[in-house]
C-alpha cells in the first residue's frame, strides 16, 4: 500500500510537473522515501531513477487534481527495491538515452522548439556529468498509457525542488557535484512536497537557505539556457546584462511580427501608396535590430527600382543572406551555395519583377 | 518546375538554417490577404491542394520538430485569415495588418494547447479585447471553446490586478545599504524582470522561474512565426 501511494504520488507529481531543463547539481539524498519511490515505479527500467523536480504552487493544485494519480496507483508493478546502501558512496546509474527521448516527448511546453532546447541542454550536461555521476530519467516516463493523456516532465536531467523538508539530515559531501540527483517526485504522498537537497561543504544547512540555494539554482539553469538560446548572450557574464538582452530580442521579435503583418497586409498591389513608406519604415526601425537575416530582404524591393534584370534578384538575395551573417562564414556557404542553384527566375517571376517596378514607377 | 527557396539564417550559432521551398506555380496563388474572398480562397487551395507536400522543408539533423510547428501553425494561420476574409469585407489596411496579427498570434498560441501560460493568456487577450468577429476568429482558430480558459484567465487577472493595487507603493528608504553593489544589481535585476514581465503575455501573474520559462518557450514560438509571416511576405512581394 504504501509503495503503491508512493508510486501514485510520484506518478501524478510526475505528470503535474513542469518540464524541467538541467537544473543545478544538488545531490539528493536517499532516505527510506527514496528507496520506496524508487523501487515503486521501477518496472519498467529497474536501472533508472527519478529526479526530484521542483514543485512551483500551481504544480501542486494540478498534483491534487490529477486524473492519473488514480491510474498511476494501480499502475506500477513492485520492482525488487535497488539497495539504498548501494547508493551512499559513488552514485552510477546507468545512462538510458532511451528515456530521454521518451522524456522529451512528453514535455509539458508541447512546443517542438523546447524539445530541441531540451536535447540541447541534456547532451552537454550529461556527457560532463557523466564523468562523475550518472544522470537518472525519470522512472514515471514509464508508464506510457497515463503519460499520454498529460504532460509529463520530460526532462531526465537533475531536478530541485525547493520545499523543505522536516528532518533534512546534514550531509556534507566531499566532492561538490556530487549529482545523483535521484529524479523527480519523491513524494510518498500525492502532496508531500519535500525536496532532499544536500548540502554542500561549507555551506549552511538551514532548512530555507537550502530552500533559496535551490531554487536559486534552478533559476540559474533556466537562464542558461535562455542565454544558448538568445544569440549573442552567451558572452555576457551578469544576470541584468543577460535580461537586457533577452528583453532586446523579446521586443525585436514582436516588433519583426508587427512589421512582417503590416508588410503581408500591404502586398495587395491594388493599394500601393504606402508600400514605399511600410518598407522604408520597417528598414529604418529594423537597423538595429539584431536579429541577422531580417533586415536585408526588405531593401531589394527598393534596389528593385535600379534594374529589372533577371540576375538582379539573385544578386540581391545573395547580397542579402550574406550580409547578416558576415561573422559566421560556414553557415554563409552552407545556404548561399544551395541558393545558387535554386534559385531561378523564370520568365514569369521577370515579368512579375518588371510589374511591380512599373507599379512603384507609378506612385 | 524550378523551386524558390528562401533560406533563413537564423542568427543563434546553435540554430541550422531552414528552407521553405515553395513552388512557383502554387504561389501564383498568393494573392494575398483579405484583398478578395477569391484571392484568399485561391490562396486556400493551395494551402490544400498541395497539403504541404510542396513545402519541403529541409533542416540540419537537430531542428526537425520546428518544421512541423511551422506547418501547423501555417495551416491554422491561413484559415483563421480565410475565415476573416469571409465573414466581412475589410477594405483599410490597419484592419488587414490587425486581422493578420492576430490570427498569427492567436494561430501560434493555440499550438500550445494551453499548456504554457502565455498561450492562455494571448488568447484569452485577444478574445476579450477584440469586437464580435475578432472573437469568433479566435473560438474558431483555437477550436477548442475557449471561453473556458478565458473566463479562468479572466477570473486570474482580475484577482491578481486588485492584489497588485492594494498592495500599494513600497517606500524605499535611502539607507547605506543602498549603494551596496549587490542590492544595486538587485535593484537592476527586479527593474529588467518587470521589463520582461510586462513584454511576455500573461507576464505578470508568474514567478521568476516560471516566467524564464514561458519566455523560452515564447522566444521559440516568436521565431517561428517570424520566419514563416516572413517567407510568406517574400514568396507574395515574388509574386506580385
Amino acid at each position: 500500500m504504501e509503495l503503491n501511494a508512493g508510486a501514485g504520488g510520484n506518478g501524478s507529481h510526475k505528470t503535474a510537473s513542469e518540464r524541467d531543463e538541467v537544473a543545478a547539481l544538488e545531490s539528493l539524498q536517499f532516505t527510506d522515501e527514496i528507496r520506496r519511490l524508487m523501487s515503486a515505479p521501477g518496472g519498467d527500467n529497474a536501472s533508472s531513477f527519478t529526479a526530484l523536480l521542483e514543485l512551483p504552487a500551481p504544480q501542486a493544485v494540478q498534483l491534487i487534481q490529477s486524473p492519473d494519480s488514480a491510474k498511476l496507483i494501480a499502475a506500477p508493478a513492485p520492482a525488487p527495491a535497488p539497495n539504498v546502501d548501494d547508493f551512499r558512496g559513488s552514485f552510477q546509474f546507468p545512462f538510458n538515452c532511451g528515456l530521454i527521448d521518451r522524456a522529451a516527448r512528453f514535455s509539458v511546453f508541447a512546443g517542438d522548439g523546447n524539445i530541441n532546447g531540451n536535447n540541447k541542454s541534456n547532451s552537454p550536461e550529461p556527457t560532463s556529468y557523466n564523468s562523475s555521476a550518472s544522470l537518472q530519467k525519470p522512472v514515471k516516463n514509464e508508464p506510457a498509457e497515463t503519460e499520454s493523456s498529460q504532460p509529463l516532465v520530460s526532462d531526465p536531467t537533475v531536478e530541485n525542488r525547493s520545499i523543505k523538508r522536516k528532518d533534512r539530515e546534514k550531509v556534507k559531501g566531499s566532492s561538490k557535484k556530487s549529482k545523483t540527483s535521484a529524479k523527480e517526485s519523491s513524494e510518498d504522498a500525492e502532496k508531500l512536497p519535500y525536496v532532499h537537497v544536500r548540502a554542500r561543504r561549507g555551506q549552511a544547512t538551514d532548512s530555507h537557505s537550502l530552500a533559496e540555494r535551490a531554487r536559486r539554482e534552478k533559476i540559474n539553469a533556466r537562464m542558461k539556457l535562455l542565454q544558448d538560446l538568445v544569440p549573442g548572450c552567451s558572452k555576457i557574464s551578469g544576470t541584468a546584462l543577460v535580461l537586457d538582452e533577452i528583453i532586446n530580442h523579446v521586443q525585436s521579435l514582436q516588433r519583426q511580427v508587427e512589421f512582417l503583418s503590416m508588410r503581408l497586409a500591404a502586398v495587395n498591389p491594388r493599394i500601393d501608396f504606402n508600400l514605399d513608406s511600410v518598407f522604408t519604415a520597417e528598414s529604418g526601425s529594423l537597423m538595429d535590430s539584431n536579429f541577422s537575416g531580417m533586415v536585408i530582404p526588405m531593401m531589394w524591393p527598393e534596389v528593385q527600382l535600379n534594374g529589372n534584370r533577371q540576375q538582379y534578384p539573385q544578386q540581391l538575395h545573395l547580397d542579402a543572406f550574406q550580409q547578416p551573417v558576415s561573422g559566421r562564414e560556414e553557415v554563409c556557404n552552407s545556404y548561399l551555395t544551395p541558393e545558387n542553384s535554386l534559385l531561378s527566375y523564370d520568365s514569369s517571376g521577370n515579368s512579375a519583377s518588371l510589374h511591380s517596378n512599373q507599379l512603384k514607377m507609378e506612385l | 518546375m524550378p523551386l524558390l527557396s528562401f533560406p533563413f539564417p537564423v542568427p543563434s550559432q546553435n540554430c541550422p538554417t531552414t528552407a521553405f521551398h515553395l513552388e512557383p506555380h502554387s504561389l501564383s496563388l498568393f494573392t494575398l490577404f483579405l484583398g478578395s474572398a477569391e484571392r484568399l480562397s485561391s490562396l486556400c487551395n493551395f494551402v490544400s491542394l498541395s497539403s504541404f507536400n510542396s513545402l519541403s522543408i529541409q533542416v540540419l539533423p537537430r531542428m526537425c520538430s520546428p518544421c512541423s510547428l511551422k506547418q501547423e501553425f501555417l495551416k491554422k494561420w491561413i484559415m483563421g485569415i480565410q475565415r476573416c476574409n469571409y465573414s466581412k469585407k475589410k477594405l483599410s489596411i490597419l484592419e488587414r495588418k490587425r486581422a493578420i496579427k492576430l490570427s498569427a498570434d492567436v494561430a501560434m498560441a493555440s499550438l500550445r494547447n494551453g499548456t504554457t501560460c502565455w498561450s492562455r493568456a494571448l488568447i484569452a487577450k485577444a478574445a476579450n479585447q477584440g469586437n464580435d468577429d475578432e472573437e469568433h476568429l479566435v473560438e474558431q482558430i483555437v477550436k477548442k471553446a475557449p471561453i473556458r480558459t478565458v473566463a479562468c484567465n479572466k477570473r486570474m487577472m482580475r484577482s491578481k490586478k486588485i492584489l497588485k493595487r492594494s498592495r500599494g507603493v513600497r517606500r524605499r528608504k535611502c539607507t547605506a545599504q543602498a549603494t551596496r553593489p549587490s542590492s544595486i544589481a538587485q535593484r537592476l535585476v527586479r527593474k529588467r524582470t518587470r521589463i520582461l514581465k510586462s513584454l511576455i503575455p500573461g507576464g505578470e501573474f508568474m514567478n521568476e522561474a516560471s516566467l524564464i520559462e514561458e519566455t523560452l518557450d515564447y522566444i521559440l514560438s516568436l521565431r517561428a512565426q517570424v520566419d514563416v509571416m516572413r517567407s510568406l511576405a517574400i514568396a507574395s512581394e515574388n509574386q506580385s
